[in-house]
């Protein structure tokens, strides 16, 4: 055992000792061959890089992620919109542009198909903008350096009630659309909040991953998207684009050695990141809203998929064979199926254009899920209680009812009952996956910080930590709930 | 306090067969007997007991406790168990609670007693059935007697008019028999009325006031246990009370298997550890198919051993005979009262039988 663990740290050692430290340098696109390349799924130039045989093509879900690789020696090259990481390297050092692309992409609004007036609308507001030079002035902040020095935004108040207008971004970063202290800012938001003001609608901005923003305004979840969206034949096909309100050039981002990376020690460093990740623009409101929308949703789904697995329980036990053919397959069902998987067909097919909140829909997936686990636990805990003291019951004059509650329940409850407590901590950590259909949960709140902070391991670490406490509290909670050993 | 008339109970197997195991039960049980109910497995015992109940329904008949019907719809069927009390052979005690809880769980929860009310009858009831030592300790720490006689607590706290004991040492170890059937000698001596399923037949005789014999779904014989065990009207009761075993041969002609029925006897003398009389049994069937009743074949032939009083006979049968086959002149008469210890010819309603006793 000695002699493994010992291999595997020398291996460790090794491996990062004999990199060669040397920033790489690109002049022409041909160059990045033999790079181990990185880019967002989904994006505008991902098919040209994914196609390449002479790249080891890299793809990431987010620009923090992606950020991260880059940082952490993953990938040597990142590629990606010039602007967003500019913003970056004027806060993280270590970094460079090493080449910018070969083309810019025109970048404009998507809607949905049938959305055509929305789109005509956002047009005539924006060709009003160019006219009176207001493009010119949101470009001139928003797109040079001017808008970091700005460490206050100007809040926008919106009086207008009615329905809201629903962005989805898939950038969560400045200076496209960012979230500061619960508002959102940034070039795409300023020119959305034109046309809101001009609908009259209250602007409504929730975050998607990149893939799930065209599902959003597919399934009609969201009325527009945006995050530096090119406009692409392909993407023409299925949606409709305003005019494009910029060119956005794509750069070849890679680790700058050269620059010395500062050190302050380990206790600085840690003090440093969580000032980062919670005091600053009072980043902890995300990490406690995250952490009340984790518990909601788990509680109400536990709630609901207990009494749904009562049900599912007695059509199991059903005379008629139909009927508990029935809970057979919805249990192999539920079985076969990944949870993801059937939280983005509730929300993008069963429940689209219904205006069914996020919320609910997760919390009617994760209960179904729920229900079918804790029926066969009911079943497993109530069958191991022999017949004989259901009669015992009988016999000494209870009621029917009462010989279950009093007699065989509390029984099969002592069974049941660290297996029930499992069944509520693996659904509490699968909730972790709510974030993709922009629920802002703990997991979400975290990307959000990162996405801000472009500091992956504090995040990361702060989030492990509340998970662990929130598993803690379920079992507490489910402790007291649980019958005391004197039944008198 | 319990009539019963013309119950019966019809089990419907998933296969779609039906079984009767009652068939036409009818019997009257007033307060302060004790009634032991035997017979063979399989003929409804436990299922009469359970029928009364209700914990299995019946199919047909009726019940009166107390004089009101208890198989009428709506008819509060909890009410009328909290006065029947019930043992079982399994004794289902509940797990989770020690022994006082399991005996003052019902009196606590039904009749609303407060606890410490109930703690001391609990109690009380525990000192009686020897088990007040083990008060707080759980179900699953105990002996099978020890748990019967808690259980017998735990109905007895109920204060039921009646108790059911469904074969309460069946399974036992022989050892702890004892220590529950003294239980219930004693509540037999209060004056507590019973109805016992049981295979302990000197129990049955000793602390019974009335036996039912049942066979078949039905009551076959009611009486005192000094009818029931020593003058059966019966012969299914007395083979019963008696234990007697049998094998039994159909003689049809000169062509029958002996060598085939030489070797059943011979088995059946040696499971029943009989041998030594194995020799006599041959030689009568050899004597008596062959030699002396010879010419009225065909005949049964029956060989039996009472494990209760020990007795081996032979006996023979012949059908539609009015007299007796023995002639007192016959040569080999001599050799025949040599060979048995008694000659018994009894006419029957089929045919004449002569039955040896083997000495």
């Amino acid at each position: 055992m000695r002699k493994i663990v010992l291999l595997i740290v020398s291996a460790l050692l090794l491996a990062s000792c004999g990199r060669e430290k040397q920033t790489i340098v690109l002049n022409c696109n041909d160059d990045i061959s033999g790079h181990s390349v990185a880019t967002i799924a989904g994006c505008a130039y991902e098919p040209e890089l994914s196609s390449r045989k002479d790249i080891n093509c890299q793809l990431y879900k987010s620009s923090s992620d992606l950020l991260q690789a880059l940082l952490s020696g993953r990938t040597e090259i990142a590629m990606y919109d010039e602007v967003v990481y500019n913003a970056i390297i004027r806060k993280e050092n270590g970094i460079k542009i090493a080449m910018l692309g070969d083309q810019s992409y025109p970048t404009a609004f998507l809607f949905g198909k049938e959305d055509s007036e929305l789109v005509q609308t956002y047009n005539a507001v924006q060709r009003r903008l160019i006219e009176d030079g207001t493009m010119q002035k949101l470009k001139d902040f928003w797109l040079t350096d001017k808008y970091a020095e700005a460490e206050s935004y100007a809040h926008i108040p919106s009086e207008a009630s009615g329905k809201p207008l629903r962005v989805a971004t898939v950038l969560p970063t400045a200076p496209i659309s960012f979230l500061v202290d619960g508002e959102w800012y940034g070039i795409e938001i300023d020119l959305l909040r034109e046309l809101a003001k001009e609908l009259h609608r209250p602007l409504e901005v929730k975050l998607y991953d990149n893939a799930s923003g065209f599902m959003a305004v597919q399934s009609g979840q969201a009325d527009v998207m945006c995050g530096v969206v090119f406009v692409t034949p392909e993407r023409q096909e299925k949606f409709l684009f305003s005019e494009p309100y910029h060119s956005y050039h794509t750069a070849y981002f890679v680790l700058d050695h050269d620059v010395q990376a500062q050190s302050h020690g380990i206790i600085a460093w840690i003090k440093k990141g969580i000032h980062k990740t919670l005091i600053v623009e009072n980043r902890w409101r995300f990490i406690v809203d995250g952490l009340l929308k984790t518990l909601k949703i788990s509680i109400l789904a536990i709630l609901l998929g207990s009494i749904l697995g009562v049900g599912l329980y007695s059509m199991m036990k059903s005379r008629r064979k139909w009927v508990r053919s029935c809970s057979a397959v919805y249990r192999s069902f539920i079985a076969g199926i990944p949870e993801l998987v059937l939280l983005l067909i509730m929300f993008y097919v069963v429940f689209s254009n219904t205006g069914v909140s996020p919320d609910i829909v997760a919390i009617i997936t994760f209960a179904l899920f729920f229900a079918s686990g804790v029926s066969n636990i009911y079943k497993a805990s109530l069958d191991a209680i022999p017949y004989g003291q259901t009669e015992a019951g009988l016999a000494l004059g209870f009621t029917k009812s009462q010989t279950f509650f009093n007699i065989v329940l509390p029984q099969a409850i002592r069974i049941g009952l660290p297996l029930y407590k499992g069944q509520c901590i693996s659904l509490l950590k699968g909730t972790s996956i709510v974030g993709y259909i922009a629920i802002q949960d703990i997991t979400r709140a975290g990307d959000i910080i990162r996405s801000r902070t472009f500091d992956a391991i504090v995040p990361l670490l702060f989030v492990t930590v509340l998970y662990f406490l929130l598993v803690w509290l379920i079992g507490a909670l489910i402790k007291l709930a649980s019958p005391k050993k004197n039944v008198l | 306090m319990i009539t019963v008339s013309h119950l019966s109970k019809i089990y419907h197997n998933p296969d779609g067969s039906n079984v009767q195991v009652l068939k036409d039960v009818n019997c009257e049980i007033r307060p302060g007997e004790v009634i032991s109910i035997i017979g063979p497995s399989g003929t409804g015992k436990s299922t009469l007991l359970r029928a009364l109940n209700l914990l299995d329904p019946p199919t047909g008949g009726s019940i009166l406790f107390n004089g009101e019907n208890i198989l009428e719809k709506n008819y509060p069927v909890h009410k009328m168990r909290q006065k029947m009390g019930m043992v079982f052979q399994s004794f289902n005690l509940f797990d989770h609670m020690t022994v006082l809880e399991n005996v003052i769980y019902a009196p606590c929860k039904i009749h609303k007693e407060s606890t410490e009310k109930a703690r001391e009858q609990g109690l009380a009831l525990l000192r009686k059935v020897g088990m007040a030592e083990k008060a707080d300790v759980y179900p699953s720490n105990l002996s099978g007697g020890q748990k019967q006689r808690v259980a017998i607590a735990r109905c007895l706290a109920m204060k039921p008019e009646v108790i059911l004991f469904d074969e309460p040492t069946s399974a036992l170890d022989p050892t702890m028999v004892g220590e529950v059937l003294s239980v219930i000698r004693q509540l037999a001596k209060e004056g507590m009325t019973m109805l016992i399923v049981t295979h302990e037949m000197k129990f049955a005789r000793d602390v019974s006031t009335r036996i039912f014999y049942m066979q078949d779904g039905i009551i076959y014989e009611d009486g005192t246990p000094q009818q029931i065990f020593e003058s059966p009207v019966h012969s299914a009761t007395k083979a019963f009370v008696q234990r007697i075993r049998k094998e039994v041969f159909q003689i049809e002609g000169k062509d029958f298997d002996y060598l085939d029925m030489e070797s059943r006897i011979r088995q059946f003398c040696v499971k029943y550890n009989i041998a030594d009389k194995c020799d006599k049994a041959l030689a009568l069937t050899d004597l008596m198919l062959k030699d002396i009743m010879a010419e009225y074949i065909p005949i049964t032939e029956r060989i039996t051993f009472s494990e209760l009083s020990m007795d081996t006979f032979v006996d023979f049968m012949v059908e539609g005979l009015e007299t007796s086959p023995l002639k007192a002149d016959h040569p080999s008469m001599d050799k025949l009262r040599a060979l048995c210890s008694e000659i018994i010819e009894e006419p029957t309603s089929r045919g004449f039988r002569i039955k040896l006793r083997i000495g």
